[in-house]
């Protein structure tokens, strides 16, 4: 544990160096959104019905441009090697930069979310879900993030393919993220908000279900298969 | 192509035959990038207190050879046996450009479990006379500095380790070879064991061989 607690602390002091990457994904997430109100209009009636899929689709496009980058630099400078010949197994490894991506990407649009929300005129008391169910999805998209990116440092230009390979399977933590923030009644399910929500305050629907569940096989799955990626990953010789 | 399993089995137990001296073990060992065989049938044995010289052309599978041995790239066929922790510098220096060389060499100690000290690791950065520059970002440093900065890490491991070094003294001017050649030395004074691709005569005071490989055309 101790390991990787060290890799965590490496991966954190290296991202405090280099923020302002973290700043220009922030940016990205801000500016995609404030896009929308320029675009349509301030008129809530129309803001309202489009603002949660908003939300979502900027979180998703502000992660895939992080992306690229999770294994490039350690990979390029060797530090992997030092990793796989570490007592730190390389499932590990990949875990740990699931928690520090997710730290430095999807925490700070996380906090910029509710501001987000209030210019798109979201419900107030939609917030508490779309807080909740961002905060899971992200993670989610995380997961998916760090697998592509262990599959790309095979490849060369991996920057299209990582789009190619992310979007397509980041379709159900959109539709599942997006119905779990939406008010209840606006679900296809539609079988009335008692029907459809066992605790009855609007949060714990089966949709924040669903996303939960397709976190949990990411995570499960994930470590494992970004380590068999990065089993032979190496520098390009100098 | 040979079948590795059969191999491991011959192999552990002519280790059991030969005694417990030997803590590196080459047998039948075939290097291969891609498609492209480069070496076949190498074998070679080591003990603590040895250096091997790697030589050979340039892509005649050298570094290869190295990251099989640390374990980064599987043999095409053939079996390693290695008894002692291995360490490995490669062509890269596995430094965080913009970790300073002081925090770049703790954090590798910390991955490794290895417990260095703080004065541990400023008496190594000193062996390789790297103080001077150790504060600083390493994306600042020269590539003798960075590759200063990589062989100093050697110093926190384990004294009984297997040292894997590619083109150690590349970058490096002369003096900075020379304590190269006074690390290399002490490591084997004290019962370690080093493989080095290099062209030059590194601890040739030592008991030690040359493993000479062929050009693959």
């Amino acid at each position: 544990m101790n390991n990787l607690a060290a890799q965590i602390r490496r991966d954190l002091a290296l991202m405090w160096a280099g923020r302002g990457d973290a700043a220009v994904m922030l940016a990205f997430f801000l500016i995609i959104i404030t896009l929308f109100p320029l675009a349509i209009g301030p008129d809530p009636a129309r803001l309202q019905p489009v603002a949660l899929p908003v939300i979502w689709i900027a979180a998703l496009l502000a992660s895939l441009a992080g992306f690229p980058r999770i294994f490039a630099d350690d990979v390029r400078c060797g530090w992997i090697d030092q990793v796989a010949l570490s007592p730190l197994p390389l499932p590990l490894y990949a875990l740990s930069k699931v928690i520090t991506h997710w730290l430095v990407s999807a925490l700070p649009m996380l906090v910029a979310a509710p501001l987000m929300a209030v210019m798109l005129y979201v419900d107030m008391t939609r917030l508490a879900p779309l807080m909740l169910a961002l905060g899971i999805g992200t993670l989610a998209l995380t997961l998916l993030g760090v697998l592509a990116a262990a599959l790309g440092e095979g490849a060369r230009n991996s920057g299209g393919l990582m789009a190619i390979l992310v979007l397509p399977l980041a379709v159900p933590i959109l539709i599942f993220g997006t119905l779990a923030s939406s008010p209840i009644s606006n679900g296809p399910v539609g079988n009335g908000p008692v029907g459809n929500d066992p605790v009855g305050n609007g949060i714990m629907t089966p949709h924040l279900l669903l996303l939960m569940a397709v976190t949990a096989v990411l995570l499960a799955i994930v470590p494992v298969a970004a380590a068999a990626a990065l089993a032979e990953a190496e520098a390009e010789s100098s | 192509m040979n079948d590795p399993s059969t191999h491991a089995a011959s192999s552990s137990l002519n280790t059991g035959g030969i005694g417990t001296m030997t803590t590196l073990q080459l047998d039948g060992v075939v290097l291969a990038r891609g498609m492209r065989v480069l070496q076949r049938g190498l074998s070679h044995s080591m003990s603590a207190g040895q250096i091997t010289r790697l030589r050979g052309p340039n892509g005649s599978g050298k570094s290869t050879l190295l990251r099989v041995i640390a374990g980064r790239l599987r043999p095409a066929a053939g079996t390693i046996l290695c008894q002692a922790p291995r360490l490995f510098i490669g062509h890269a220096d596995a430094l965080a450009s913009a970790r300073s060389g002081r925090d770049n060499l703790s954090d590798w100690a910390r991955l490794n479990g290895f417990g260095a000290t703080a004065d541990h690791i400023s008496a190594s950065l000193e062996m390789m006379s790297a103080t001077g520059f150790a504060d600083i970002p390493a994306r600042q440093l020269s590539r003798g500095q960075r590759r200063r900065l990589a062989l100093a890490r050697l110093l926190l491991g384990p004294p009984n380790a297997l040292w894997l070094l590619d083109e150690p003294s590349a970058g490096l001017d002369s003096s900075a070879s020379t304590r190269l050649d006074d690390l290399i030395s002490r490591h084997l004074d004290g019962g370690g064991m080093v493989i080095a691709a290099t062209h030059l005569p590194l601890a040739a005071t030592h008991e030690g061989s040359d493993l000479v490989l062929a050009d693959p055309q």
